[in-house]
Order: structure tokens, then C-alpha cells, then sequence
């Protein structure tokens, strides 16, 4: 028991000292009001009330339960493409097969095109401030213009027998009504026929729609969202029918399309799926430079050149052609069509097979996309499969429409232009090869990890902006990435909190887009990687939610429980901190006292013990630690080590230690005591490095974890038998510290990014 | 877009300044307007170009401190992967209690620039998001 005692005695000295001066008096405890009781706040339990209970559905490893199921819809598709009058028109047959195990009384269709509909409530919910100028241009389109008429008109909508199906449209959404419910396992099939007027993408910034080029008088189509399609019902949000603002992307179920469309004879068309007609569509010169692409590993091979794009934009044929389009188990469609298009591919080995690596591009995107986009995407197949699963269609392909960057499966639209004198700069160049590495990376999450973007835009877009950032590394060695590295989401994290919101936040309430859905997920995946759990635990976690959740619709907590079940790393903290909430990190070092050990009681000890009525003689003897120049420290004893200032000590390990025991013991002389401090709501790790007189270093990371029972301050004791030097937090800066000035011990050598610079320019 | 963060530094009673914008961006603008290449960061740097670049910052970027303009010292610029950084320092402002900064840089060449502005005096941040629309703001710090 007495043992004990002094251990106590020891530690009071130090965690609480002024607990242990000025003793509690229960009288004036009374006094005092009384502390009230909370709720657990702590950072690090676990979260139940976040997530949902698991069940057969969805198991709480994360992966698919037991009676998981998704809804299959497979589409017919005849469309035309009018070129003259920029209209597009479609006669589509759905069949609906209810996987559920749940009777459904309607369905809800997806009218996307709707959002630019005469009477969209889109601009409605928008902010319109009068600026004190405007240009003439923009005050047309705001004040002066009719809207843009580019919602859907719906004919028809009729059972297989022909029968009008009653259906009411609801700004973005379509309710059909079935003769009978649809029980479980059943299907129904039902037919649409509608048309719409086609926008300029470029002038009406949209995902889908038209570049007009005057020179030539020529379209360049990129056509998406453009048919009625059918909505999500899942155990988690029943029918995901919230609107469509614009802003919040897609929600869709996998199905078979088989799509036939009708252009212009002289266009290049290509889409989502094999092409099932390729010798009725393609010239017999086109054919054999296809065959050769399909054997070409090393660089693009030209179907269609720039020379021959170029008299085709000129010559402008009246006669029609049919591409017909077949793909399977794909959750959308999408197709780019112009006569203006140059057409290339080559083939790039995914496991043992082999995908065509495929772009159409304007001849405005040279030099640029004939040098690099084929080679973009198929450096981009490769990396996403080593970090996921092998690329399981057959081609990807890279469309260069103007300025916009946007994804469906199997392709994609990609912005990055040259000047008209086909001059262009390195930041074209890389904002080409980054959106191009984003977009076709999409293919991987959303297309095939098929998460709700209508709901969280993180789980396609911080997901893929983080394997982007892995791929634009592997393309090139310090490829200039914007989004990853910790240090660049600083100015994001360190801003306003009114302007920001958590990353699990509804896709249309969003402030800073980019940064909160993009870079900030993108950012807290690469930290977990390489600061939290390791490159190893975290990939082969990565690629078991990525295979888990492979051609099915996960949730976030799908993605949080993999993470933990495949790496056994809790990592609850982490998503509540990075996902659910705005806070930033920001530790730093508070305090740094140096002691050493004493053979005489100090003036602590004596007190103490004068105040629970104990003699010296009374207690197991102690080793006395003070501080270095303070009460009780001797110049004799400041420079020895623990066991030479010690009698206490050197006779304990005498009594207790062989010899050799007691060589192989370290002599440390100096004992740092050492606060950290934590202004920043994010549990973190500390990562420290101290640096010691003789210039040695020592980096130390103390797990998250060490905030688990004080989330305002911790303390380390280093004893060591060098003197202590500096302390330097975050030397590598991993952990997106907002506030560098109280990273580094001591201060009078710390400078600011600012001054540091300002000292640079002097010298 | 752009970022600027702006501090008040009470130690050194100074307002130091940290702007970035693109290269590109910037080497586009000073190019138009005043008729020169620039190939920054390259080689054959123009050796004009701190000076241009001094010249149309000061013209683009002005700060008033509770309610007063300031002018500032262009301690510098460097590169920094794709951007430019250039360092403005303000000296001898014993106290701030509101800051108001114009941030018209770019806004003369692209139509869609976004300025974004961070300013930190001690542990209370703000932020303003300048465009063309809105080129100024003011923010109050008085505690």
C-alpha cells in the first residue's frame, strides 16, 4: 500500500500541482455552484446516433447484406438527331424489373431537361443582386430575354399494348401510374415518346447540349440527360425523386440499353456501348485504321484526321445514318455526335484484357488533344484499376467540348483549349490532362460504384478527386496537382465558418463547391492514407469498399464501415471530424519546462507532506525532480544524470538489478515536460520532431488517440540525456494545420511564411 | 480565381499581405496591357516584369485601414508551382479595427475572376469573395 501511496504522491507533483498546493476545503466546496452533468461529447466515441442500425440490407461491416437488392431498368431507345433545327427526339421503351421486396403503386421518371424548361424554378431559387454594371450580354440574358425553351415535351406515355399510362410532372420528376402494383419480382414495360430543343452549352452553361462553330456554321453535339430516365428506389431513401436544381447530379439504377441513333450520314459518332454496326458506319479506310488501334499499346492511331474533319465541315451531307449502341449493365447513356470531330484510339491492357482508349475532339483542340488525350485516358484506366478493380468495359472515351468537364459511363466530356494560333499554356495543358484524369476516372465512382450524387456529391467527387490525384502522380513525377496535398486546403479550412459546411451536407447546400466536395474529401483521404493509417491498410481497404460496392449503390456509412473493417483502424473520430462537422486542425506546442533529478526533498514534498501530517521518515524514499534553475535545483546536480544525482534511485536499482541489467538502463539527465495545446476542433495525430544540441533528430507521432480524455490540452515527458533544442510540429505538414506560427518550440526562432520570405528578399 | 490572405501582425504593428494568382492569368493580363512578353518563369524572363507587375498591382489592389488608404511596401514575388506569389506589407498600423480591400486584379481581362480575400487578425478570421460585381468589401474587427 505504501508503494502505492508514493506513486501517487509522484504524480500529483506534476499533472496537478495546484490541485496538490492548495488542498480542497469542503466547506467552500458547498459554496461553489454545483457542476452540471452532460451528454458523451467525447471525439471519439463511437457513432451510433450518426449511423443508421445495420440490418439485412446493409450489414455494419459495411458491405452488402444478405438481402441487399437494387432495381433493374433496361432501355430501347430510337433517337434523331435534326441538325438544323438543333432538336432532338427519342421514342424509348423502359422495362422496370422490381427487385424490391416491396409492391410499388407508380414509378418515377427523371425529366433532367426540365431544369431548362420555360417555367423551371431553377433561376427561381437563385440570388440575383442588381451590380452597380453589368455587361451588355449578361443584362440581355438576366433582364431582357425570354428564357431558353429547353425543357421536355412529352407526346406519349403507353403501356406495351399501346394504352395511355396517366403521369403527372412535377417540375423535374414524372409519377407514371401502373394499371395494377407492381409486386415484387414483377416488371413492367412502358414506352415514352418525347422531343426538346437542344441548348448551346457554351453560351447556357450545361452538362449537355451544343458548340456552334460560325466560321463553319457547324455543330459539335454532346448529348447527356437527355432522355426520360428512370429514378432510384432503395431500402435507404425509397424513391430518390428530389429534384433536379441543377447542382445536385444523378441518382440512377443499372439496367441494358440497346440505342439506335440517327445523325447526319458525315458525323462521327460514339457513345456509351459497343457499337453494333460498325461496318455500316464506318468507311472501309476507317475500319482498317481500327484494326490497327485495337493492336496499337503504345500511341493513338488516327480513325478520322484532321484533314479529312476539315472537308467534311465543308461539305455537309442531307443523307442520314444510324449508329446503333448496345451496352450492358451501365447506370446512364450518353453520345457525342458532330461532323467536325478528328477521331482517335489506341489499346491499353487492363488484366488480361484489352480497352480502347478512345477521343474525339474539334480541330480547335489541337496540338493539344492529339498529343495527349488518348494517352490521358489510358494512363488513367491503368491507375484507377491498380487502386480499385479492373476497368470492366470495353472502351473510355475523351470528348473535348469547351469549357466544360463532365462524366457518364464510357464517356466523357473534357475542357482545355489551345489559342486559336495553337499556342498553349502549361496550366492548358495540365487543366486538359487533370480534368481528362478526373473525368474518365468517374467511370469508377459514380458509373460503376454507383453512389446517390442527387444526395452527396463528396462520394463520387472526393472519392474520385482523391484517385486523381493518385493517377496525376503516377503520370507524371511531380505532376502539379491543385487538390490532395494537405498544406492546399488551408485557406479553404482556415476560412470564414460562415461560408463553409460540413462534407456531410446535401449536395444543393453546399457553399464552395470545389473545396467542399471535391478538394476537402479528397484532401482527408490522402491524410488518412499517408499520415493515419499507411499506404498498405488503407489501399487494400480502399479497393474492398471500391469491390464491395462495385455495380451496386453504397451510402456514406457504407464507405465509413469498410474503411474500419477491412484495416482494423477505429476511424470514427476521423469521419466525424473531417465529414461531419467544419472543424480544422490547429495543435500546437503551449509550454516547454526542463527538470532534472534531485537527491533532495524539495520544497513541494515538504509542504505536501507537512500537510497530510506524514515525516519524512514515514514514506518509501523518493526521487525529488526539479526544475532546472528553479526552487531546489543545484548547479552540481543540472548536468548528472538521473541515477549519479540520485541516492534513492542508484540504491532501488542496486537492490532490485543485476549489473548488467543496470548498464543496458538509459542515464538520461535532462527531463523535459512538455504541453501541447489544441485551438483547432480536429483530433489529430502529433507528429513531432525534436531536434537535440548535438543536431540529432527524433520524429515521434503520437496517435490521435492521445486526445481522447483532454481535447484542450496534453502532456509529454522526454527524458533524454541530450539537451533539447527545438521542437517542430508537423514538420512535413500532413495534417492541414491551419496556424503554423505555435507549430515550433522555441518561438523566438519561428517565422511566418511572410517574414520568411521578406528575410529571403534581403539578403 | 485568386487568394489573398491579409494579417494584422500586432507584434510588428504591420498588415502583411499574401496574394496568388495563375502565372498564366497574370502573364496574360500584363501582356495585353502593356504590350510586352513576359515568358515567365523561364529563361528569358522579361526583366521588366516586377515592375510591371508592381505598376498594375498598385493600381488593381488598395486597402484602407479603419477607413484610411494605405499605401504598402512590394516587399517581393516568387513562383510557386503553377502560381505567382508577391508579398505587400503595411507598416506602422498600431491598431485595426475595419479593413476595407479593392481587389480588382484580373477582373480587366476575365470576366469570370473571383478574388477571394482572407483576413486574420489574431484568432478571429474573415473572408470576402470579390468579382466584378462586388470588387470591395469591408470587414469589422473591433473586438
Amino acid at each position: 500500500m505504501k508503494y502505492t501511496f508514493t506513486l501517487c504522491v509522484v504524480c500529483l507533483i506534476w499533472i496537478l500541482p495546484t490541485h496538490a498546493q492548495t488542498p480542497q476545503n469542503p466547506e467552500t466546496n458547498s459554496a461553489t455552484p454545483k457542476q452540471r452533468g452532460h451528454s458523451n461529447t467525447n471525439k471519439f466515441r463511437q457513432m451510433y446516433e450518426e449511423f443508421s442500425t445495420p440490418n439485412i440490407f446493409r450489414t455494419a461491416s459495411g458491405a452488402p447484406g444478405p438481402q441487399y437488392y437494387q432495381q433493374q431498368a433496361d432501355y430501347v431507345m430510337d433517337i434523331e438527331l435534326d441538325d438544323d433545327k438543333a432538336k432532338l427526339y427519342g421514342n424509348e421503351t423502359i422495362t422496370y424489373t422490381n427487385n424490391s421486396p416491396d409492391p410499388l403503386e407508380f414509378l418515377w421518371v427523371q425529366l433532367d431537361q426540365n431544369v431548362r424548361a420555360k417555367d423551371s424554378k431553377s433561376p427561381l431559387i437563385e440570388e440575383v443582386p442588381l451590380k452597380p454594371a453589368e455587361r451588355p450580354n449578361d443584362l440581355v440574358r438576366k433582364f431582357l430575354e425570354e428564357p431558353f425553351d429547353g425543357g421536355f415535351n412529352i407526346e406519349a406515355v403507353k403501356d406495351k399494348n399501346g394504352k395511355e399510362l396517366p403521369h403527372t410532372i412535377n417540375q423535374t420528376m414524372m409519377r407514371v401510374e401502373m394499371p395494377e402494383v407492381l409486386k415484387p419480382g414483377g416488371q413492367f414495360t412502358f414506352s415514352i415518346k418525347w422531343w426538346y430543343n437542344i441548348n448551346n452549352h457554351v453560351t447556357n452553361r450545361a452538362r449537355s447540349g451544343y458548340e456552334y462553330f460560325e466560321k463553319d456554321d457547324n455543330r459539335a453535339y454532346v448529348i447527356a440527360q437527355f432522355y426520360p430516365r428512370m429514378a432510384v428506389y432503395n431500402d435507404v431513401e425509397g424513391w430518390q425523386n428530389s429534384q433536379f436544381w441543377g447542382r445536385g447530379e444523378f441518382a440512377l439504377p443499372f439496367g441494358n440499353f440497346e440505342v439506335n441513333i440517327t445523325v447526319p450520314a458525315d458525323h462521327i459518332l460514339d457513345g456509351t456501348g459497343k457499337l453494333t454496326n460498325r461496318k455500316e458506319v464506318f468507311t472501309d479506310k476507317m475500319m482498317e485504321r481500327y484494326e490497327k488501334a485495337t493492336k496499337s499499346y503504345d500511341k493513338p492511331v488516327l480513325i478520322v484526321t484532321e484533314k479529312e474533319a476539315k472537308a467534311a465541315e465543308k461539305k455537309k451531307v442531307t443523307t442520314k445514318k444510324t449508329w446503333k449502341l448496345k451496352a450492358e449493365n451501365v447506370r446512364d447513356f450518353a453520345f457525342a455526335s458532330s461532323r467536325r470531330f478528328i477521331y482517335d484510339m489506341m489499346a491499353v491492357k487492363i488484366g488480361d484484357r484489352d480497352v480502347m482508349a478512345v477521343s474525339m475532339y474539334p480541330r480547335e483542340g489541337n496540338p493539344l488533344w492529339e498529343e495527349y488525350s488518348t494517352k490521358v485516358v489510358a494512363s488513367t484506366l491503368k491507375s484507377y484499376s491498380r487502386m480499385t478493380f479492373d476497368y470492366p468495359y470495353h472502351k473510355a472515351i475523351s470528348v473535348h467540348a469547351k469549357n466544360q468537364g463532365m462524366e457518364y459511363p464510357m464517356i466523357c466530356w473534357n475542357y482545355g483549349r489551345p489559342e486559336p494560333n495553337g499556342k498553349y499554356s502549361d496550366r492548358v495543358k495540365y487543366g486538359m490532362i487533370s480534368v481528362i484524369i478526373h473525368e474518365v476516372g468517374h467511370n469508377f465512382f459514380p458509373m460503376i460504384v454507383n453512389s446517390d450524387e442527387r444526395q452527396w456529391t463528396w462520394m463520387d467527387e472526393g472519392l474520385n478527386t482523391f484517385v486523381q490525384y493518385v493517377a496525376e502522380q503516377d503520370f507524371m513525377e511531380d505532376y502539379p496537382s491543385r487538390r490532395g496535398p494537405a498544406d492546399k486546403i488551408v485557406p479553404y479550412m482556415s476560412g470564414d465558418q460562415n461560408f463553409i459546411a460540413p462534407i456531410m451536407t446535401q449536395s444543393n447546400n453546399i457553399y464552395q463547391f470545389g473545396a467542399n466536395a471535391y478538394a476537402k474529401p479528397a484532401t482527408a483521404l490522402n491524410i488518412l492514407r499517408n499520415t493515419i493509417m499507411g499506404k498498405d491498410l488503407f489501399d487494400y481497404a480502399f479497393r474492398t469498399y471500391s469491390q464491395r460496392w462495385m455495380f451496386k449503390h453504397p451510402t456514406p456509412e457504407d464507405f465509413f464501415r469498410t474503411m474500419e473493417d477491412a484495416s482494423a483502424v477505429d476511424l470514427d473520430w476521423f469521419w466525424r471530424g473531417w465529414f461531419y462537422t467544419t472543424d480544422y486542425t490547429d495543435i500546437g506546442v503551449a509550454d516547454v519546462r526542463k527538470f532534472h533529478v534531485s537527491n533532495k526533498p524539495n520544497k513541494f514534498i515538504e509542504e505536501f507532506m507537512s500537510q497530510v501530517s506524514v515525516d519524512k521518515e514515514e514514506i518509501t524514499p523518493l526521487v525529488y525532480i526539479v526544475e532546472d534553475g528553479g526552487e531546489g535545483s543545484n548547479e552540481d546536480e543540472r548536468n548528472g544524470t538521473a541515477q549519479s544525482n540520485s541516492q534513492t534511485l542508484k540504491s532501488f536499482l542496486m537492490d532490485n538489478f543485476s549489473k548488467e541489467e543496470r548498464e543496458k538502463m538509459k542515464q538520461p539527465k535532462y527531463f523535459y515536460q512538455i504541453v501541447f495545446d489544441k485551438p483547432g476542433g480536429l483530433v489529430m495525430p502529433i507528429i513531432v520532431e525534436y531536434t537535440f544540441a548535438d543536431g540529432t533528430k527524433e520524429n515521434v507521432t503520437y496517435p490521435a488517440q492521445i486526445w481522447r480524455k483532454n481535447d484542450v490540452y496534453v502532456v509529454k515527458t522526454l527524458a533524454t540525456d541530450k539537451e533539447l533544442t527545438g521542437i517542430q510540429l508537423d514538420p512535413n505538414m500532413e495534417t492541414a494545420d491551419i496556424d503554423l506560427s505555435n507549430n515550433m518550440w522555441p518561438q523566438s526562432g519561428q517565422q511566418s511564411p511572410f517574414d520568411k520570405f521578406k528575410e529571403k528578399v534581403k539578403e | 480565381m485568386s487568394v489573398t490572405q491579409i494579417e494584422y501582425v500586432e507584434h510588428q504593428q504591420a498588415v502583411q499581405i499574401i496574394s496568388r494568382v495563375f502565372i498564366d492569368d497574370i502573364e496574360d493580363v500584363l501582356e495585353e496591357r502593356y504590350d510586352t512578353e513576359l515568358f515567365l518563369n523561364t529563361k528569358k524572363e522579361n526583366s521588366e516584369f516586377t515592375r510591371l507587375l508592381e505598376r498594375y498591382v498598385r493600381k488593381k489592389l488598395n486597402i484602407k485601414i479603419n477607413g484610411e488608404k494605405k499605401e504598402y511596401v512590394f516587399v517581393g514575388k516568387e513562383f510557386e508551382e503553377d502560381m505567382l506569389v508577391f508579398y505587400l506589407e503595411i507598416e506602422e498600423i498600431t491598431k485595426l479595427d475595419f479593413i476595407t480591400v479593392e481587389n480588382l486584379i484580373l477582373l480587366d481581362l476575365f470576366e469570370e475572376q473571383q478574388n477571394i480575400v482572407h483576413v486574420k487578425k489574431g484568432s478571429s478570421r474573415q473572408s470576402l469573395l470579390l468579382n466584378e460585381g462586388e470588387s470591395f468589401g469591408m470587414l469589422n474587427f473591433r473586438e
